[in-house]
């Protein structure tokens, strides 16, 4: 099962023009979904994508060449923070575009190739047993819910009124 | 695999398909009482859609190749998903430095998994259960316990078991829990926001979805909140499962399992 923690068995999507061409193809699903589902105009969209797309160019690309062990979301957050940092000259441009591209169009893409790549793990899935799927059922819930009454009871206990 | 991945017009056609079938059906919400309602989310429809196009016998244009390459595409198109939280969290900035200690504070809320321990213990489960209990399991985890324990040691099955079903499960299992917990629960919206952050981008990915829907008018908050709790689970969240929640598990372990431990399931049969 060494497939599943260093991606060996992956298609390595290696190379910039590969990266470059599969975004674009993510980005035109994205923006049939963003004007389908949430009615925005096509135009727009297309440029919002092209920044985000940009972003996660730059990040991948960071990753692969800088010398440091840091993975790309560190890049793509820092990048995407500071562009959109109030003040920033860039910020007034990226936040229009962006904010045109509803975040659920993207998950709806995104979880799409997610259900079609998780078929992969079926057949293993499938030998595991009912008391591996409860157990994995109350971890998850067990995360969630830990996280959310900490947060909740921080945010009673600062101050921070229920909007 | 010589042909490039971004050629795989199968794949990408149907999920082309995929996403405009889903986005014409849209949101569904089926009352279930006066207040309470669930609601069915476009995303849950690509996300099950593409496991069944894969599983059916009568669609031979999605196999396993297509799935090895989804995989692969996958892991370039989370960068888009974290680019446009991150894009809200820099809006935000400010409102995330006030909001710090929260935000920091529920990263230690996922040592909540250790509770599950006891109940792995009665199932039957022996040094797995610290494998499974430890942490949600997600790649980062995988790594943390196989490279403490060893590959084929039991605590390492354990979390590949639980690694597998929430690949199959979880993303699907989270929307759900999501959306009756905001009809259930009375947190705050920020609460919600940061704790869709598990560790996790496609589950976090699924977590969001409803909280965006339940709490109109905060979109851009609560972005910025799943988002930069989705990087802090990332850079510190692996050092609390190393340093905390790993040796607690095993401590909790040592302790409980001469109490109520069973007779080992694994060596006989592990599927019933």
């Amino acid at each position: 099962m060494p497939d599943l923690i260093d991606g060996s068995e992956n298609v390595s999507v290696h190379g910039i023009f590969n990266w470059i061409f599969l975004l674009a193809i993510f980005s035109i699903i994205t923006v049939i979904g963003n004007f389908l589902g949430y009615k925005h105009p096509i135009s727009g969209s297309l440029i919002g994508m092209g920044i985000l797309s940009l972003i996660t160019l730059a990040g991948v690309w960071l990753e692969r060449y800088l010398p440091f062990n840091v993975s790309s979301i560190l890049y793509i957050s820092v990048i995407g923070i500071l562009l959109a940092f109030p003040g920033m000259p860039t910020s007034d441009f990226v936040l229009y575009y962006v904010s045109q591209i509803e975040l659920l169009a993207i998950v709806t893409v995104f979880l799409a190739y997610v259900g079609i790549g998780m078929g992969k793990s079926w057949d293993e899935f499938k030998a595991l047993g009912w008391k591996a799927i409860v157990i994995t059922i109350l971890v998850i819930a067990a995360t969630y819910y830990g996280a959310a009454i900490v947060a909740h009871i921080v945010l009673v206990l600062t101050g921070v009124p229920a909007v | 695999m010589k042909k490039n991945p971004w050629r795989d017009y199968k794949l990408h056609g149907t999920v082309l398909i995929l996403v405009i079938i889903a986005e014409l059906i849209g949101t569904i919400e089926i009352p279930l009482t006066k207040d309470v309602a669930i609601t069915i989310m476009p995303l849950i429809y690509t996300i099950i859609l593409g496991l069944v196009f894969y599983l059916a016998k009568p669609i031979k244009w999605i196999e396993r190749k297509q799935a090895r390459i989804a995989e692969g595409a996958m892991m370039l198109f989370i960068g888009v998903l974290i680019a446009k939280l991150a894009v809200s969290s820099g809006q935000s900035i400010g409102l995330i430095f006030k909001m710090g200690p929260a935000l920091i504070l529920q990263e230690l809320g996922h040592l909540a998994t250790i509770l599950v321990l006891p109940i792995a213990l009665i199932l039957g489960f022996k040094k797995e259960a610290i494998g499974m209990t430890n942490s949600i399991g997600r790649e980062p985890n995988v790594a943390v316990v196989v490279d403490k324990f060893g590959f084929n040691s039991p605590e390492s099955r354990g979390v590949f078991a639980i690694f597998i079903i929430g690949t199959v499960i979880g993303t699907i299992f989270i929307s759900f829990l999501v959306t009756f917990s905001l009809s259930f629960l009375p947190l705050h919206p920020y609460a919600f926001a940061m704790a869709s952050g598990v560790g996790s981008a496609s589950m976090n990915a699924a977590a969001i979805g409803p909280t965006l829907a339940a709490f109109p008018g905060l979109e851009t908050q609560i972005e910025a909140f799943a988002g930069f709790s989705n990087l802090l689970s990332f850079c510190v969240g692996i050092y609390i499962v190393i340093f905390v929640a790993l040796p607690l598990t095993e401590k909790v372990y040592n302790w409980l399992e001469p109490k109520i431990g069973r007779d080992s399931i694994i060596p006989k049969k592990e599927d019933e």
